[in-house]
């Protein structure tokens, strides 16, 4: 891996990003907007402080995917990836590019989003933030590769939006977000064990609720990082089979 | 002095296979290209030339036979010796002309920032697209694309360039504007390998092999081809019919 070609390819997302105005709106609002509907929908302070950390995890999960996947997908349609493939950047370099793009969009978004869930819908708040964003900065990391790697399997923008059902709503279902784990019938539970959303949304809730530090979260952190590094290399693995097929 | 004939050459196949699931898209075929001139592959749609390309730019390894660039088995050690202008406009559209330039320039680890930015802007000058350099992809004409295309291909200044139907889609004007900016290329010692299914094309070429079905049926310059029919006055798209013709005759 060469710094310098990482920085570069992070740097073109970061200006591409920047020159598309609307989708940049798109990735402030629209997070804020579900979070004002939610925090509608449950009056009651109670209800919404058990989701609002499960929300947020779910929310860089879900943007980070999404983004990525698209991102990525418009790299192999418009034939840049082609080019890039025929560079001297290595699969590496593309990878943590992208990786390191994309942080700064999803953690300004985490930023907001948890800034507007604290003074806005008044959700109590126990951790440091700083804790937070490291926890976030790992949740990040998994769908942002989770993103590429799904990426190869779609074709077009469409086929890649169908991935969401698949991928995404699943594990807003079983991972705890919305009622707890241990309600649902066994196998689910099972289920729900290899699910990264379910690590993530314990070790986030435990900081923002219980107040824990990282240390005493290192088991859900530890998952995420895994899941992480394996997903990682294994898209690093498939982008070549994308860019040449 | 065998080192000195391949130092010469700056494409050399031989014998080389690939296919797709089965299907043979390049089959055993071998082919050489000086350097410094500017070489045709011709054939129509299908008889191979973007995956050779891909196999020479090293997209693709060659499942027999071997492929070697400037003397090198094509690998990301060599990507450096070349440019490559895919078929599509591949380029980032919400980005502006200089900032895909540039993208490219950094990419090819161009990294004195004064040396990198002349370079940028030599390479969109010579594509005449100064003009619009600050202006996004996203706002300019197909002919435009395919300008900034070349562009991104050429700016780390590489001694072998691949362009993959360079012209397709261009009006006649413009394609008269890209050979000549092949033509100032060629001039400059860069080695060029460009596919091609129209003979308006091949015409301006150095060197020419005609490809069908994964295999090259004839090479040579432009006039040899068309002399090889033995018909006076014949066009080059006699010359491709007649070798087609007996490249079947030969088949039967």
């Amino acid at each position: 891996m060469i710094p310098s070609q990482v920085f570069t390819i992070a740097t073109r997302i970061i200006h591409q990003l920047i020159r598309d105005r609307r989708t940049m709106a798109l990735i402030l609002i629209v997070p804020l907007v579900v979070m004002t509907l939610i925090g509608l929908s449950f009056p009651e302070s109670s209800v919404l402080d058990y989701i609002a950390p499960a929300l947020l995890a779910t929310l860089a999960l879900f943007f980070s995917f999404l983004l990525t996947g698209i991102s990525f997908l418009r790299e192999r349609s418009q034939g840049t990836m082609e080019r890039l493939m025929a560079s001297p950047v290595s699969r590496l370099d593309i990878v943590v590019g992208y990786l390191f793009g994309f942080f700064i969009f999803a953690l300004t978004q985490t930023l907001i989003v948890l800034l507007f869930t604290i003074y806005v819908l008044d959700v109590h708040y126990y951790g440091d933030l700083w804790q937070i964003f490291v926890f976030q900065i790992v949740v990040i990391t998994g769908a942002v590769n989770l993103g590429i790697f799904i990426s190869t399997f779609a074709r077009n923008e469409f086929q890649m939006v169908q991935f969401i059902p698949l991928i995404i709503l699943p594990q807003i279902f079983l991972c705890g977000v919305i009622w707890p784990v241990e309600q649902m019938p066994n196998y689910l539970q099972w289920l729900s064990a290899i699910l990264p959303l379910t690590y993530a949304v314990d070790g986030l809730r435990d900081i923002m609720l219980a107040g824990k530090s990282l240390l005493d979260v290192g088991f859900e952190l530890a998952v995420l990082v895994g899941f992480a590094v394996i997903i990682s290399i294994v898209a690093a693995i498939t982008i070549r089979r994308g860019a040449a097929s | 002095m065998v080192k000195k004939e391949l130092a010469r050459l700056a494409v050399e196949v031989n014998k080389a296979s690939f296919s797709y699931n089965n299907i043979k898209a390049i089959d055993e075929l071998s082919l050489q290209v000086p350097s410094g001139i500017s070489f045709g592959l011709l054939g129509p749609n299908g008889a191979g030339k973007t995956t050779l390309i891909r196999l020479l730019v090293g997209l693709l390894k060659p499942k027999s036979g071997s492929v070697r660039i400037l003397g090198k088995t094509p690998s990301r050690k060599t990507a450096h010796l070349i440019g490559y202008m895919p078929q599509l406009h591949s380029l980032y559209t919400e980005l502006s002309v200089i900032q895909n330039v540039d993208f490219f320039a950094r990419v090819y680890q161009l990294t004195d920032k004064h040396k990198r930015a002349q370079r940028v802007e030599d390479a969109i000058r010579l594509v005449d697209m100064w003009q619009r350099h600050k202006d996004p992809v996203l706002k300019l004409s197909g002919g435009m694309k395919q300008r900034v295309s070349l562009a991104c291909a050429i700016v780390h200044n590489p001694p072998l360039l691949f362009l993959d139907e360079p012209t397709v889609g261009l009006d006649p004007e413009l394609r008269v504007t890209f050979w000549e900016h092949f033509a100032t290329l060629t001039k400059q010692g860069i080695t060029l390998v460009i596919s091609s299914h129209t003979m308006d094309d091949a015409a301006h070429c150095d060197r020419l092999a005609f490809m069908r079905d994964g295999k090259v049926i004839a090479q040579g310059t432009p006039s040899e081809l068309q002399q090889a029919t033995g018909k006076p006055g014949a066009t080059l798209e006699d010359a491709f019919l007649y070798f087609i013709h007996r490249e079947d005759r030969s088949d039967s």
